[in-house]
Formats: C-alpha cells, structure tokens, sequence
C-alpha cells in the first residue's frame, strides 16, 4: 500500500467508514511506515479533540423570522382547488345538480340586505386601503405586511396589481419582491401583470426573483415572454441556476 | 448513507414542492440548527450565519420546483440543502466583500470586543487555540473539515454537495487536518513564548 492511500484510509477510520478488512491492511501498513504512523497518532488525537469545541446555537429572533416569512408565503397560496370528478359525465350531472340546488335555495332565502352589502364594499375598500398604505412604508416588515394584505383581497383591483407589479420591479428587498410575486398569483391571466413582470426581468438582480419571475411566467404559460427569457439566457454572467430555468421556460412555452 | 431525517425531509420536500408549504415547518425544525452551525463555523459571525440560514430556507421554497429534478440526478435531500447553502454563502460573501471593504477593522474591534457565548465556552476550555486553528484554516478546507467532522455527513454525501468522489473528500479531508494541525502547532508555540 502507497501513503497518499494509506491517508484516505486514516481519514475513513476517523470518520468511521473504514471497514473490517480495509482496518486491517491500514495496520499493516502503521507498522511499517514510521511516518504515517505519527501522523496517525497526531492527526487522529486532533480529530478527537475537535469534537471537543461547543456547538453554537441561533438566537431567538431567527425563529421569529422564519415564522413571520413562513406566514406570509402561505398566506400568500393561493387557495387549494376543490375536489370535481374526473369524469366529464360526472361533472355535468354534479353542475347541473348543484346549479338546482343553488336556484332552490336562492327562492327560497330572503334577499340580501342592501345595507350589509354596501358594507362589505367599504370592509373590501378599507382592506385595500391599508394594503396599499403597508405598501408603500419605509421599513420591509411593513411592506411585507401589505402583500399579505394583498394576497387575501378577494379581488384585485388595478391599483393594488400595480402596486404589487411595481413592488416586483422596484422593491429594494428581495424578500418583499419575491412574497409580492406569489401573491399576485391570484392574477395570474392579467395580461398587464405578466407585461409588467416581463419587462422587470432584465433589471432583476437576484437570481431568486430572477428563477422566481421565470416560474411565473411558465406556469401562466405566457407565450409572449418568450423572447425576454432568450434575453435573459443570452447575459454573459447569469447565474447557473437561473439559467436553467430560463432554457427550460423557453422550452416549455416555445411548444 | 441515508439517514430518517433525511428521508423524511426528502418526502417533506417534495410535499412542499406540490404545493404544501407548511410543511417547511418541519424541515425548518430538523435543520435550522445544523444549518446554523454549519454557516457560524464558516464565518464566525452569529448575525450572519442566522441570515444565511433564513436565505437557506427562503431559496428551498423559492426553488422548490427543481427540487425532484435535482435530487433524482444528483442524491439526496441533505446534498441539495448543503448545495443551496454553499450557493448561499457564495453569494453572501461576494456581496460582503463590497459591502465591508471600508468597515473591516470596525467589524473586527466588534468581534473582539464581544465575544460570544461559544467564545466564552471555547476559552474556558483552552479550545480557543483550536478554534483560532479552525478559523486561520483556508476557506476550502475548513469547509471540507466542517461538513466532515461537525455536521456528520458521510464522505459520499460531501462528495455529492462538492461534486467529486469520495476518494478525493477523503485525501482533502487529510490534509485540512494537516494543516489545521501545523496552526495549531504554531499558536501553541507562541503561546508558551
């Protein structure tokens, strides 16, 4: 046995990875070799010790964090869908036996008072205002507020998708730029949301948002950002990853 | 070699990748810990490596759609997690290079003015030298050191997140001990001087 193997195998009897028989070939080869054989002593008393140093723990604030971002993304989800059967059949005879159902109850329920209704308009209205408000704070924490705001508005009106769109485009944190794309998953077959962030894919410096704005546009199957991605690929420095990505939407949305 | 927490994680991982975000939660739980260690080894800056590690965890879910596509290429759950880390660091550190030209020596009179819990420890123990070792060893094989003797990966696993054969993270790992040794040698030496 030569001493460059001997070493791998010392570095594998550290780790514990050293088999019964490969243990002993390494024995062999101690006894004879003086030098690996301090080495051995040395290096491996060396090892031992390192086990000896503490191990560090993360503060509080850590978890703090990772609840507040781990709440907002899925806030942010957009709901799942509902359970329809498989078969066309089957799901003509349960719309059409739902679509009953629903003329029944509605001949039935008294109508709706016009006062609770105006009042839901001005909850809805109230809700976007202090969306749009978080949205344009100073501090990040806020404005993350605000997507999550956004993301729970039963309807995106124009100017929370502009906000959110500019946001994407504009934000200085990465992390309101990315929570702001997955809320406007939502509106995902506005024309004017996937120009907006078409257009904001060259100016990404992040590769996150970068991967982040080319998965959006592949899962709203925009055929039309097709040449921003062979752009986007085209840049000498792209990082790896996001690179990929890019090849792989223009794949997809070239079918 | 695949351990239960691995394989948990990796079906955790592709529920978070159909959708099901929660179940980050759990990952987060199982990781967050080693992760940290991981990156404070590396850095030995506590705010930094807590930052990493939400950058971690932020980028899992980020690219959570490649995660099946990469692992059936290239191994298991723990070897995307530490690429993504690494990938993490990388980047964190091209940026702090341009961020902390100028407030180097601030930062530095910080660390040494307010040394850490696992500072403290250290010293107490007279595992400072051995520490101070570690962090004098160069970035490559420090890395190679931690991954093998403070995170507890196998060499195929280290070999899967560096991109090379067992073989070779074993010789590499031989010589970071080397070295750390010859450091360790030359402050016990100027200790006692």
């Amino acid at each position: 046995m030569t001493c460059p193997h001997a070493r791998e195998l010392m570095a594998a009897y550290w780790q514990r990875e050293l088999t019964v028989e490969d243990t002993a070939v390494l024995r062999r080869h101690l006894e004879t070799c003086p030098e690996c054989s301090a080495e051995m002593t040395a290096l491996g008393g060396l090892w031992e010790r390192l086990a000896d140093l503490p191990a560090p723990e993360p503060s509080h604030t850590l978890d703090a964090r990772w609840r507040q971002t781990i709440g907002i993304l899925t806030s942010a989800q957009p709901a799942r869908r509902i359970w329809w059967p498989r078969s066309p059949v089957w799901g003509v005879a349960l719309a059409a036996a739902c679509l009953v159902i629903g003329v029944i109850a509605g001949m039935n329920v008294p109508r709706q008072n016009p006062e609770i209704a105006k009042l839901r308009e001005e909850i809805s209205s109230t809700r976007e205002m202090v969306a749009l408000s978080l949205l344009e704070q100073q501090s990040a924490t806020e404005r993350l507020r605000g997507v999550s705001y956004s993301g729970r508005l039963d309807n995106m009106e124009p100017d929370v998708l502009t906000a959110l769109t500019r946001a994407v485009a504009h934000d200085p944190s990465v992390n309101v730029r990315l929570a702001a794309i997955d809320a406007l998953t939502k509106a995902s077959g506005r024309p004017e949301v996937l120009q907006s962030l078409t257009q904001s894919l060259p100016a990404q410096e992040s590769p996150m948002v970068q991967a982040a704005v080319i998965d959006y546009l592949v899962e709203a199957r925009d055929h039309q950002a097709v040449t921003a991605l062979r752009q986007l690929a085209a840049q000498p420095d792209l990082n790896p990853a996001v690179l990929d990505r890019a090849r792989f939407a223009v794949s997809q949305l070239s079918r | 070699m695949i351990n239960p927490v691995s394989a948990s994680d990796h079906d955790r991982m592709r529920a978070v990748a159909r959708g099901d975000l929660a179940s980050m939660n759990a990952i987060y739980e199982n990781r967050h810990r080693p992760l940290f260690r991981f990156f404070f080894r590396l850095t030995g800056r506590q705010a930094m490596a807590e930052d990493l590690v939400h950058e971690v965890f932020v980028r899992m879910i980020r690219y959570r759609h490649t995660y099946q596509i990469e692992t059936a290429s290239a191994g298991t759950f723990e070897a995307w997690m530490y690429r993504i880390a690494r990938n993490a660091l990388a980047d964190s550190a091209r940026r702090h290079r341009l961020e902390t030209t100028a407030a180097e020596g601030e930062l530095e009179s910080i660390e040494s003015t307010r040394p850490t819990p696992f500072d403290a420890a250290a010293k107490r123990q007279d595992l400072a030298l051995l520490y101070r070792a570690l962090r004098q060893l160069p970035e490559d094989k420090r890395e190679v050191l931690v991954l093998a003797r403070f995170q507890n990966l196998a060499y195929d696993e280290i070999g899967r997140i560096l991109g090379c054969e067992s073989g070779t993270v074993k010789g590499r790992v031989f010589r970071a001990m080397k070295e750390l040794s010859a450091i360790y040698s030359d402050l016990s030496k100027e200790k006692t001087a």
